[in-house]
């Protein structure tokens, strides 16, 4: 590089962090502690991505409280709305990772702060709502992305947990959770051997998956046993003996009756097989399929079973016979089938590049439409909340973003970002760093 | 016929022999990132026998030379990953805190799939490192991407020696807290470093004594013979090292343990040292400017262990805005696939021009390797390593179209097949042979630490650390 | 059962006539007559008659004089003989490799026998007698091996033998024909752990090894005033090899791996022996160049169980990846049983070694090299026997049946390259062995 280069460089980078500082209006340090600012705001002048209703030119979106309340070209804003002018931005509503285990691991190497997988094989009771950390370090580093709500599960044993939905903004579980109890995980049984490590030989695989099954099957049919007795006794508990409490079975009941769903990870083209057949075992049951790598290999039995799947793309290929493409495409081929695919990235600390999941999605077959859905609406629609999010709609809760160009682009920027009706400060650690050591000042030893 | 299928057979399996070959192209209409001057659009760029030899407008391609239309795409230097661990056999010779001898040059494994999955993404030459279980771990080898050659072919011919060095958790992990070894420590660390360069001094002397004496005592001038000393594959190494023969690239997170490496190296007179991951290399930009020491880091990763926790994705913006030359590297057999992708992360992070986020993934990494004569850019004389893309390569939605080395096409998006694998167990059916090569082997996969955080036991295997 | 019984306390009683009176001139001859000889090169003899007498073939032809003194066996038209086979590199006997091994205090620093560098280790001295390989391995045809070690990167020398059950503990032929070496890591952890620390660490021995050698010369050229050497039994136990008395048997199969070798050879300059070398093709050329030898391996692969299957079998739909699959999966099959015909086409000098192949597999695969593997059945006997033979350096003593070979050959029921075809009598270095006959129908 030559000098002027160098001085033009650091001229550059200068001018652009005293713009941030102005920005922001104060110090680093102070930003630590900055509150978001819930009330009325009205973004103006924006190319709107409602997602359900097309793309509002020179749009207007009214936010009050933690509801959006007005969206269109055309909207009468009162007085007392705080205006953000949007000209050449574009809002889009924010976007959902449908799987994931942020605000449950904190450091993956630090023991103490992993709370995803608990000890046992049976577990429909533990609940990933009850150990959502609210000061993860990582939330703000994802939601100043645009991702504003997620999936968060247990992930060990058979049945792992329930799986929550939470807002990436708020004080304690309580106040972020959309859904406390969004799903039931569920690691099907592989009838594949592991890998280097497992010595078992075929039959002894095949067996233990049999025996997996059953165990699973047999604890299923307890919890509708379970859940009819309860029900019975409910209904007339007169001249019945009470039951016992069973936690177990207890969680196992919103299951059975198919108020919330299974999720099933299963990533094995037989073991996709293998699910669908069993699933139809449970037709009052509700069903998610995750994970679904050698999806692209059965997308027509899928879609013919009608079950919906979330699915990322930044992974090698399953096999080592597999094309390059695949896991980009993996979403594409689904699609194309008819199954409704949303974005999961299985992430932590990472889950801010959930929308670079969702393009490569885009790129290799999705479409930039689809993909939009994928990572909005369609997990809304899986998860049953779809009266709430995953659109620009009035009504909806107000978790939107206003960005500078396709957010699926990492070219472009996040500028603002609400999260229930909150206007969320625009800092993360990975923020207050730069902020802090671009222009570091101190002397050299 | 039976002759005519081993003729057939023996074509197959022995590409060894075509594998060097050089070739000729004539990319034409292209928008050129040349990297070393601008953007040119409508250009063309003429490579023959492996090399750049013309850029220009209305090149008319030599005899039997092909022609590839790109108006409309862009052509740029092929990528380079400065932190790669696919296409090994092992990455980490985990049991000493020492292990300078080792090399990766001898760990080559030619048939790794992900070397045809990295081309598809652009890449055409990576740095095959050591893992980072040892603080002074094996030598590394710079690769080309010559996928279907023998393992000696995919050497990148001229390219420096270089060696792995670890700092922080992974070698106090693995040789204080698992083995009851020194280092446990970062304190432990410098001194193991210090320990082992004071030996070599010490041993280059002594061995040069017995080598001079030995002499002297065949040529009659010395009456006794000397006692020997056995040349030391390991301090030979660190002698070289001293002597500026190797260049260092050491695994490195937090801004202290980067300092002191530093303060070493200046005591030890070492000069040319590129520090990898360096997630807080940051904070201490300003004196790795002045120190002229390179970083080569993740665009995002962090919080996977505590040493990475007090990290941001900003870092390579930082250090690139303070004069830091930087590169972005994949350190995984799957970033690897998109380095373009992680290099626009620098442009997300922090507003890296797009010229500067494309040198990071580029001339950056090939000036750390110290290849940056060879390749990184494209101008004459460089070697014929380019890829062509249908879209400006920083952009998402931008696809490879086709890698070549040394002018030779490895990688063609349009004659993309299924099943790439070079070399295919004949026992194996499909369905048997449906995972990857590294689960069912169990060496290593293409990240850095893995040799070193499974352990076999007894009874099987055991995860160490978490 | 009684038989085999009487026949052991025969031979035995034999032997120790023999080991007292070995070379006494008046000892009798054997004979076989009415048999058919086969000879290495393919050729055979119907009708034949074989002498041997003090070990040592004395008369093989049609029309032969048989000895007075001669115990002749009349094999009525129907016995085959063949020449013993020789296994180039065996594990029979071997003690096995000891599992409950623990981690050393530095696992960088574990001391030459933690690390698999054994050099000095002599089957002669650890031989399992008993084992059950010794005996089976004649009923196979086997007269002759050279033994090896089981263990990691340097487990031993090879010793040749002459294999006769329990007694080939007594039949010792050569000791230190070579030292076994191979790409092994060093067993749980400990250094060497990878291959490119096996490389290192062999550099690192030569080193060693050169300058012990050395202050040993200047020790015994000076009468005072120096150091006396520390005696090493391991790296003493690398001088043939680094003075090139002694190959290596490099037990290698990869490309990549035999590449290795080559490099660490034009480095240390050591001769080398290829064992098993199932990849050993794709480096003929360069094989043959260098003048290595190859001990190969017929653990050949399954045939791929589609191949057989009926079409319409309830089997899954042959999508077009599972036809690409399958006709790469076909070609490496083909390809890797036709290792030792393309070998023997390029010119390199292929013998054979079980290497720790099954005895049972043997037949079986033999017979699919034949059938798939390019090779015809001269060429199959020619590599168990007198290549091996001149590869251990045995040209002309072991490999054939021929006036002054060592009388070591089998007899047969059959052809051996055909079903069901058994071994009668076992004759090794002159002794012979009778086996019962198992039954047809079993």
């Amino acid at each position: 590089m030559k000098d002027t280069e160098i001085i033009m460089t650091y001229l550059k980078s200068t001018i652009i962090a005293c713009l941030l500082v102005l920005f922001w209006g104060m110090s680093a340090e102070a930003q630590i502690t900055q509150k978001a600012k819930i009330g009325k705001f009205a973004i103006t002048n924006a190319t709107v991505h409602t997602v359900t209703n097309g793309v509002i030119e020179n749009g207007t979106v009214l936010i009050r409280g933690e509801k959006i309340v007005e969206v269109g070209s055309d909207v009468n804003i009162p007085a007392e709305y705080e205006q953000i002018d949007a000209s050449g931005k574009y809002v889009y509503p924010g976007f959902f990772d449908a799987g994931t285990q942020l605000g449950l691991q904190e450091i993956g190497a630090v023991a103490v702060t992993n709370d995803q997988a608990e000890l046992g094989d049976f577990n429909p009771h533990v609940r990933a709502f009850t150990a959502i950390n609210p000061s993860s370090v990582n939330i703000p580093v994802t939601r100043v992305n645009g991702v504003t709500h997620v999936i968060s599960m247990p992930v060990s044993g058979r049945l792992a947990g329930k799986a929550t939905l939470i807002d990436l903004y708020g004080y304690s579980p309580d106040s972020m959770a959309v859904s406390p109890n969004a799903g039931l995980h569920l690691n099907w049984p592989t009838s594949k051997k592991g890998g280097w490590w497992d010595d078992r030989s075929d039959e002894e695989v095949a067996k233990e998956y049999k025996e997996d099954l059953k165990k699973l099957n047999d604890f299923i049919s307890r919890a509708q046993f379970y859940d009819k007795m309860m029900t019975d006794f409910e209904n007339n508990p007169n001249n019945k003996q009470q039951p016992d409490m069973d936690e177990k079975m207890q969680a196992m009941r919103e299951v059975v009756k198919g108020e919330i769903p299974v999720i099933i990870s299963v990533d094995a083209k037989n073991d996709i097989l293998d699910v669908i057949e069993w699933t139809e075992n449970y037709p009052d049951m509700q069903f998610v399929l995750a994970g679904v790598r050698d999806g692209w290999r059965v997308a027509d039995e899928i879609a013919e079973a009608g079950l919906p799947c979330l699915v990322s793309t930044l992974y090698t290929p399953e096999r080592d016979y597999d094309n390059y493409q695949r896991p980009y495409q993996n979403p594409g081929k689904l699609h194309a089938a008819g199954v409704k695919v949303a974005i999961a990235t299985g992430g932590v600390e990472n889950v801010r590049n959930a929308p670079y999941h969702a393009g490569f999605a885009a790129s290799y077959g999705l479409g930039k439409k689809e993909a939009l859905k994928a990572i909005t609406i369609n997990a809304a629609e899986i998860f049953g909340v779809s009266d709430k999010l995953g659109s620009i709609e009035e009504g909806k809760q107000a978790n939107l973003f206003i960005a500078d160009g396709d957010p699926f682009e990492p070219m472009n920027h996040i500028t603002d970002v609400f999260i229930r009706g909150n206007k969320i400060p625009m800092v993360s650690r990975h923020i207050q760093l730069y902020q802090q050591y671009l222009d570091r000042g101190a002397k050299t030893n | 016929m039976k002759k005519l299928f081993l003729l057939i057979l023996t074509f197959c399996f022995s590409l060894t022999g075509f594998a060097q070959e050089k070739g000729s192209v004539l990319i034409k209409d292209g928008t050129l990132i040349t990297i070393a001057n601008g953007n040119m659009s409508n250009t063309d760029l003429l490579i023959e026998d492996g090399l750049i030899t013309e850029i220009g407008e209305d090149i008319s391609a030599p005899r039997g030379v092909e022609t590839v239309d790109a108006s409309g795409k862009y052509v740029m230097p092929g990528i380079i990953d400065a932190h790669s661990h696919i296409a090994g056999v092992d990455i980490n010779e985990w049991t000493n805190p020492v292990t300078a001898e080792v090399s990766m040059e001898e760990s080559i494994n030619p048939n790794d799939i992900n070397i045809y999955w990295a081309l598809a993404g652009g890449v055409t030459s990576i740095h095959l490192m050591h893992g980072s279980a040892n603080v002074i771990g094996g030598q590394n080898e710079t690769l080309k991407l010559r996928y279907g050659s023998g393992m000696n072919e995919m050497r990148f011919e001229g390219a420096p020696r270089t060696i792995k060095f670890a700092l922080g958790e992974n070698p106090t992990r693995v040789h204080g807290q698992g083995f009851d070894v020194q280092p446990r420590t970062r304190m432990g660390v410098e001194q193991v470093i210090r320990d082992h360069f004071d030996a070599s001094i010490d041993y280059q002397r002594n061995r040069q004594e017995y080598l001079d004496a030995k002499q002297a005592y065949e040529d009659g001038t010395r009456s006794t013979p000397p006692v020997p000393v056995a040349k030391n594959e390991r301090l030979e190494v660190l002698v070289d090292i001293l002597e500026g023969e190797v260049l260092v690239h050491t695994h490195s997170y937090r801004a202290d343990e980067i300092t002191m490496l530093m303060r070493v190296f200046n005591d030890y007179g070492i000069e040319d040292y590129t520090f990898q991951h360096a997630n807080e290399a940051f904070k201490v930009a300003p004196e790795l400017k002045k120190n002229g020491a390179y970083t080569s880091v993740f665009a995002d990763w962090w919080a996977y262990k505590f040493e990475v926790y007090y990290s941001t994705a900003y870092n390579a913006s930082i250090l690139n805005a303070n004069g830091v030359k930087n590169s972005i590297n994949s350190d995984s057999g799957e970033l690897i696939r998109h380095l373009n992708h992680e290099a626009s992360k620098a442009v997300h992070y922090g507003n890296t021009s797009k010229q500067d986020a494309l040198k990071m993934i580029t001339i950056n990494p090939a000036a750390q390797l110290g290849i940056d004569e060879k390749v990184g850019t494209l101008e004459v004389g460089k070697h014929g390593d380019v890829a062509i893309w249908d879209g400006h390569p920083l952009s998402i939605y931008s696809k490879t179209l086709k890698t070549y080395v040394d002018g030779k096409k490895y990688f063609d998006r349009a004659e993309d097949a299924d099943d790439m694998r070079l070399k295919v167990d004949a026992e194996q059916d499909f369905e048997e042979a449906s995972g990857r090569w590294y689960n069912e082997n169990g060496r290593h996969s293409e990240t850095c630490l893995r040799g070193a955080e499974i352990r076999f036991s007894k009874n099987g295997m055991k995860l160490q650390g978490n | 059962m009684k038989k085999t019984a009487r026949l052991i306390v025969f031979c035995f009683a034999f032997l120790m006539v023999c080991s007292l009176q070995g070379w006494s001139q008046s000892s009798p001859a054997e004979a076989f007559k009415n048999v058919t000889i086969h000879t290495s090169d393919g050729n055979s003899i119907e009708g034949g008659t074989i002498v041997w007498r003090n070990g040592v073939i004395t008369d093989v032809d049609k029309n032969v004089d048989i000895p007075f003194d001669a115990y002749v066996r009349d094999g009525g038209d129907s016995l085959h003989v063949y020449p013993g086979f020789i296994d180039g590199h065996a594990l029979w006997g071997s003690p096995d490799i000891d599992e409950d091994i623990e981690t050393p205090g530095e696992p960088g620093n574990p001391g030459y026998g933690r690390a698999g560098i054994q050099p000095e280790r002599k089957p002669s001295e650890l031989l399992q007698a008993d084992s059950k390989a010794l005996s089976e391995a004649p009923k196979e045809g086997f007269t002759t091996a050279a033994l090896g070690l089981k263990g990691q990167m340097l487990p031993g020398q090879v010793d040749l033998f002459f294999i006769n059950g329990k007694k080939t503990e007594d039949l010792l032929l050569e000791q230190g024909v070579g030292v076994t070496a191979q790409f092994e890591e060093a067993q749980g952890q400990a250094y060497p752990s990878t291959t490119m620390g096996i490389m290192s660490q062999l550099r690192q021995l030569f080193n060693d090894t050169k300058a012990l050698q050395q202050q040993e010369q200047y020790f015994a050229s000076v009468s005072s005033n120096y150091p006396a050497p520390k005696q090493n039994k391991v790296l003493q136990a690398l001088y043939p090899v680094m003075d090139k008395q002694q190959p290596f048997y490099f037990v290698v199969d990869t490309e990549e791996n035999i590449e290795r070798i080559f490099q660490l050879q034009d480095e240390l300059g050591f001769e080398v022996v290829i064992v098993s070398g199932k990849e050993a093709y794709k480096k003929a050329e360069e094989l043959k160049q260098r003048e290595i030898p190859v001990l190969a391996s017929i653990d050949l692969p399954e045939e791929p169980k589609w191949r057989s299957e009926e079409e319409d079998e309830d089997q899954p739909e042959i999508t077009e990846e599972i036809r690409i699959f399958r006709d790469k999966q076909e070609a490496a099959y083909k390809a890797d049983i036709q290792n030792i015909a393309k070998l023997i086409d390029s010119g390199v000098k292929v013998g054979f070694a079980s290497n720790g192949l099954e005895l049972s597999e043997i037949n079986k695969n033999l017979m699919t090299l034949k059938e798939d593997g390019d090779l015809e059945d001269e060429e199959i006997l020619q590599m168990l026997t007198q290549s091996t033979a001149d590869i251990l350096g045995y040209s002309n003593q072991l490999g054939n049946i021929d006036e002054g070979r060592i009388a070591s050959f089998t007899v047969f029921t059959k052809p051996f390259m055909e079903e069901k075809a058994q071994a009668l009598y076992s004759i090794t270095d002159g002794n012979l062995t009778e086996f019962e006959q198992e039954s047809s129908e079993e």
